[in-house]
């Protein structure tokens, strides 16, 4: 079924350029397009199914990474341990 | 160390940056030396070798600028030097090569229908943390400092010295590398990952 771009409240499902979009929506995720790159992705998450899904992919492994990859234990000893060698280069 | 020598500061300053600039940064330092060097042992003393150099050339550390990233500088360059060369990974890998290979368009991901938001959701913390083990060393550096630290760009290319240009292709290279992970897991348990029937 061919898919109309215009239907209003629809998204097209297929991107023009997925590699180039889907650059630009991980920069957006990462905070580096400031004010411009919340209206450029407001305008892709409404009108671009593969940029959809690509966000909200990205936001979940980001979201995965940054609560189940930062919890290693740091050993109590070392931070002492640090403060102990210094004390004996100073 | 190539910066240039700014100021010099008393004992009593010195003291202050280190304890009040430097040493909160502990807990990331140590994330991020055991993900480079998968050893406790490793990377307690890479930690300890980056703090030692860091009071080292405190002087050429600005206060006020980013303490994190310089810290994270020293430790990826000591890592580089002198942990890569002993540790049990395989060879260093060539960045050229590397990024040569990874530039071809068809490891590129295809689309997103293959695996789904959901699924990456209910993946197990070792599933997603071997997955990021799993990546070269120089695509698991740019995930760490971008998604687990929150550096930015200029940050980043900074604390690996790359122009950024190089910092945003790297990542988007390693993302996808790490997708193609992810499936594979995702796939292996089952997860819906494409329409099969």
């Amino acid at each position: 079924m061919e898919m109309n771009e215009e239907t209003s409240g629809s998204r097209k499902l297929r991107c023009d350029d997925t590699s180039k979009c889907f650059e630009l929506l991980e920069s957006i995720l990462d905070g580096e397009m400031g004010d411009p790159g919340k209206e450029v992705l407001k305008e892709k998450l409404a009108k671009c199914q593969p940029c959809f899904e690509h966000f909200h992919l990205e936001q979940a492994i980001r979201e995965v990474l940054k609560n189940k990859c930062t919890k290693q234990a740091v050993p109590k000893e070392l931070a002492q341990s640090i403060r102990e060698k210094l004390h004996d280069v100073k | 160390m190539s910066e240039v020598q700014r100021r010099k500061y008393s004992q009593v300053e010195k003291n202050s940056i280190f304890d009040g600039e430097f040493m909160p940064h502990i807990d990331s330092m140590y994330n991020f030396a055991y993900r480079l060097t998968f050893d406790e042992d490793d990377a307690k003393d890479l930690v300890q070798d980056t703090y030692l150099k860091a009071y080292r050339f405190i002087n050429s550390f600005e206060q006020g600028t980013n303490a994190k990233a310089w810290l994270f500088r020293i430790l990826k360059n000591s890592f580089i030097n002198e942990y890569r060369k002993k540790s049990k990974q395989p060879a260093k890998v060539d960045y050229q090569e590397v990024e040569t290979y990874y530039n071809s368009d068809d490891v590129d991901f295809q689309g997103t229908t293959d695996l789904r938001a959901e699924s990456v959701k209910d993946m197990l913390g070792d599933e997603i943390s071997n997955a990021l083990n799993s990546l070269a060393v120089d695509f698991r550096t740019v995930i760490i400092l971008c998604d687990l630290e929150g550096f930015t760009y200029e940050e980043m290319a900074k604390i690996l010295d790359i122009p950024i240009g190089t910092v945003r292709s790297r990542l988007h290279r390693a993302r996808n590398l790490l997708k193609e992970k992810l499936k594979g897991y995702a796939q292996h348990m089952g997860y819906d990952t494409e329409e099969e029937e």
